[in-house]
């Protein structure tokens, strides 16, 4: 059986829904984190998938966007990371629940 | 045909406010300042050399003149500026005058800074002004005129606050900068609605006219008579604030505050006269509105009345020459509204001659005396410093139009074309059925011309008749100016004497008038009456057989007139006793509700605009205050509420969010949007 782009979807869905799941249940905050970049992948992947559709010369964009897209993710861990540190050096805790001193 | 390229007469004085304010910046740390003989040669020749370009080209120009557009200036949609110069026979008569005069001046002005520590500086400005001042009559569009006409303004303020140690010259400077602005606005919004009536590009001169013409031919006048007599009327507001007319000239008498070589140059020989030159440029537009000629005829009537009253009560020798500038401006500008340009550009020619001599004399005096201005603290000056005496004599016949000096031949020019040019008549006033207005024009300016001869008489007599009223140990020191000052005071002199004999109605010498026609014939041939009707206001034409009156007679009333003014000077302070100077110059009494005038006019329209200003302060801004505070308030209202909503707990946020952006994709999918 040949690979449909439809099972990539599907592979696609299940990773982001594992990856929302993870970032809301765990109280850890870096598996918070990690949460987040698997469903930030799963994106990744759908985008691949969908531009596998297209005929050859109209999919580039389809496979050059994730490219920016990991880019800007590996970005936006070292910020996250960063800051969860300075979290922890302030609280002396990863659990994610405790962090709600934020008044509106 | 020469070859000498158009760009290079305004280049040598750009060229000389470089380098010489490269100078003045370098050598401003140093103790001894700069070097004076290498300023002084560079500020001179400079202006020189632009001389010889602008008598080289007069003297060859073709008589359709010479075009030149140098660059694109401005270039946008709606608007479509190029960079170019114009010489034909307006801008060579004043280029001719201003390049001249400004060269002499600036030569004059090497004795007269002698050691002042702003030397380099002072002849930067000058070569700057003398920049903008040929811009201002070489562009051949409206736009760079008054680029110029800005330059000029900008270079009027730094010289007579240049002595800026003291405050009052800084106040002067600041007066005369903020009254011109107001000008400066009229003739902003006279562009624009030329604009809005012909389109850009009859910014250009040459295409204004085209389009005047086409107008005329297409018997359109009427059409847009409204809008033309707004426009005309917005120019003539820039020439009131620039020409020190009624009601923007209170800065005039102020600026004397300046140098003296300052107040020849800029306030007496050139610059005030652009305003004169703007209307003979526009001419062709001013004559399709006659109702703005009339207005322009009463202002200059009023002006030169009320400037040469003022100019009787002056103790300041240099404000009754003041007075005197704006006075003679009266005339030009009548001569203006009776639509004789040519005879208003001739009194500016040679009032620049005999006026710059009358105040570079007037210089010579206080740098005589040490810096006194007061005439009452002067007399008998004649034995002291005869050459100076001599050269103010000379400039005061040809002012008062003693016969055979410059003024004579201008004045009684004027005189005479009001009385034959004007064709404004009043009907159905209650004074009489019919009022000619040209007869009253000429009486006005006849009795003008008798007070003109009254203040200058006065002036001479208190200046160098008489014996000396100044202190003793002053009087040792009264000294003849330097050699580099008298030169240019006799060529001057001369130019007073000589200049009127270019165009000599009586002995039958047109030359002037004949040099001028290219430019102004077709303005002054259009009779308002036959072309079209265009009365908007009281007046009304009526074609009027023109009557003919030997021009011998007007010679003999100009002449009886000046006669008259002198023998009243000679009666009234030729041996009378002049009270001693106690107090400052200033006028009092009367003379100073006469002399401040319009100065109390212009308090009543600055109390307005600081009314206008506490209501926007104390109301509009409170209001606007207020809603922003309202704005504010409801802000944080709805925000205490939002807070409400915050859970404190980063999952659970996450998740309603997620909830939140479902329940948006799920609308967008069922509804299609919510549009």
């Amino acid at each position: 059986m040949e690979l449909q782009p439809i099972f990539i979807q599907i592979l696609s869905l299940a990773i982001f829904a594992v990856g929302i799941v993870v970032a809301i249940s765990r109280r850890n905050i870096f598996f918070v984190l990690m949460g987040i970049e698997l469903a930030l992948n799963a994106v990744n992947l759908s985008f691949v998938g969908f531009a596998k559709t297209l005929p050859a010369e109209l999919s580039v964009a389809g496979q050059i966007v994730p490219l920016f897209t990991i880019a800007i993710a590996a970005a936006e861990a070292c910020v996250g990371f960063a800051m969860v540190i300075l979290i922890f050096r302030n609280r002396e805790s990863v659990d994610a629940d405790t962090y709600s001193n934020m008044r509106g | 045909m020469t070859n000498i390229p158009l760009w290079l007469i305004p280049l040598f004085p750009l060229l000389g406010t470089i380098i010489l304010g490269a100078i003045a910046v370098t050598s401003s740390g140093n103790k001894k300042g700069a070097p004076e003989n290498l300023v002084g040669a560079i500020a001179v020749i400079l202006p020189a050399f632009s001389f010889a370009c602008v008598a080289a080209l007069a003297y060859t120009m073709p008589v359709s003149g010479l075009h030149e557009t140098i660059c694109n200036w401005i270039d946008i949609p709606l608007l479509k500026v190029d960079i170019g110069f114009q010489f034909d026979a307006l801008s060579r008569i004043m280029l001719l005058f201003v390049t001249g005069i400004g060269t002499l001046i600036t030569l004059y002005s090497i004795g007269y800074m002698h050691g002042d520590r702003g030397f380099a500086r002072f002849f930067a400005y000058i070569n700057l002004f003398l920049f903008s001042m040929i811009v201002l009559v070489l562009s051949d569009n409206l736009l760079l005129t008054f680029l110029g006409w800005e330059g000029v303004g900008l270079c009027s303020y730094l010289l007579i606050g240049f002595w800026n140690k003291d405050l009052a010259n800084c106040k002067a400077a600041n007066k005369a900068f903020i009254v011109n602005r107001v000008g400066d606005i009229g003739f902003l919004l006279g562009m624009l609605s030329l604009v809005t009536l012909g389109g850009a590009g009859v910014l250009n001169y040459d295409m204004l006219n085209h389009f005047i013409n086409m107008l005329l031919a297409g018997g359109h006048v009427e059409l847009i008579m409204p809008m033309l007599f707004i426009t005309c009327m917005l120019f003539f507001v820039g020439c009131t604030g620039k020409s020190a007319q009624i009601p923007l000239l209170t800065w005039l008498p102020d600026a004397m505050a300046g140098p003296t070589p300052v107040s020849a140059l800029i306030h007496a020989a050139t610059m005030v006269t652009s305003g004169v030159y703007l209307v003979a440029r526009l001419s062709n537009l001013f004559v399709l509105c006659p109702d703005v000629l009339n207005i322009i005829l009463v202002i200059g009537a009023l002006t030169a009345f009320w400037a040469a009253f003022a100019g009787l009560y002056q103790n300041d020798i240099k404000k009754v020459l003041a007075y005197s500038t704006i006075s003679q401006l009266g005339y030009m500008f009548m001569a203006a509204g009776a639509s004789a340009f040519d005879a208003s550009i001739f009194h500016v020619f040679t009032h620049a001659f005999f006026k710059a001599s009358l105040f570079l004399g007037a210089g010579a005096v206080i740098h005589a005396l040490g810096g006194e201005q007061d005439m009452r603290k002067m007399g008998g000056l004649i034995k002291k410093t005869p050459v100076t005496a001599c050269v103010m004599i000379f400039a005061f016949l040809a002012i008062v139009g003693f016969p055979g000096f410059a003024g004579f031949w201008s004045k009684d020019l004027i005189l005479e074309r009001i009385f034959t040019d004007c064709t404004w008549v009043i009907t159905g006033s209650w004074l009489a059925p019919v009022v000619p207005m040209n007869k009253i024009f000429y009486i006005v300016g006849l009795f003008t011309a008798v007070v003109t001869a009254v203040y200058m008489g006065r002036l001479i007599i208190m200046t160098f008749f008489g014996s000396y009223r100044g202190s003793k140990e002053s009087e040792a020191h009264i000294h003849e100016a330097p050699a580099v000052m008298l030169i240019p005071m006799i060529v001057l002199s001369f130019g007073s004497i000589f200049s009127g004999y270019l165009w000599a109605d009586s002995i039958g010498i047109h030359f002037f008038a004949d040099s001028l026609a290219p430019v102004l014939a077709a303005a002054q041939s259009v009779d308002p009456a036959r072309a079209f009707n265009s009365s908007i206001l009281l007046s009304e034409f009526i074609p009027r057989a023109v009557e003919h009156v030997n021009p011998v007679i007007f010679a003999a009333l100009g002449t009886l007139a000046a006669l008259f003014g002198m023998f009243i000077a000679w009666k009234g302070w030729m041996h009378a006793h002049i009270p001693e100077a106690k107090d400052s110059s200033a006028p009092k009494g009367y003379a100073a509700g006469w002399t401040f005038m319009w100065d109390y006019v212009h308090a009543f329209f600055v109390k307005g605009v600081y009314v206008a200003a506490w209501i926007c302060e104390k109301i509009v801004d409170a209001c606007l205050q207020a809603f922003q505070w309202m704005l504010g308030a409801i802000a944080t209202i709805v925000g205490d509420g939002a807070t409400v909503f915050q859970v404190r707990k980063v999952r659970l946020q996450l998740g309603l969010s997620l909830l939140g952006i479902i329940a948006l994709i799920l609308v967008v999918l069922l509804t299609g949007g919510l549009v």
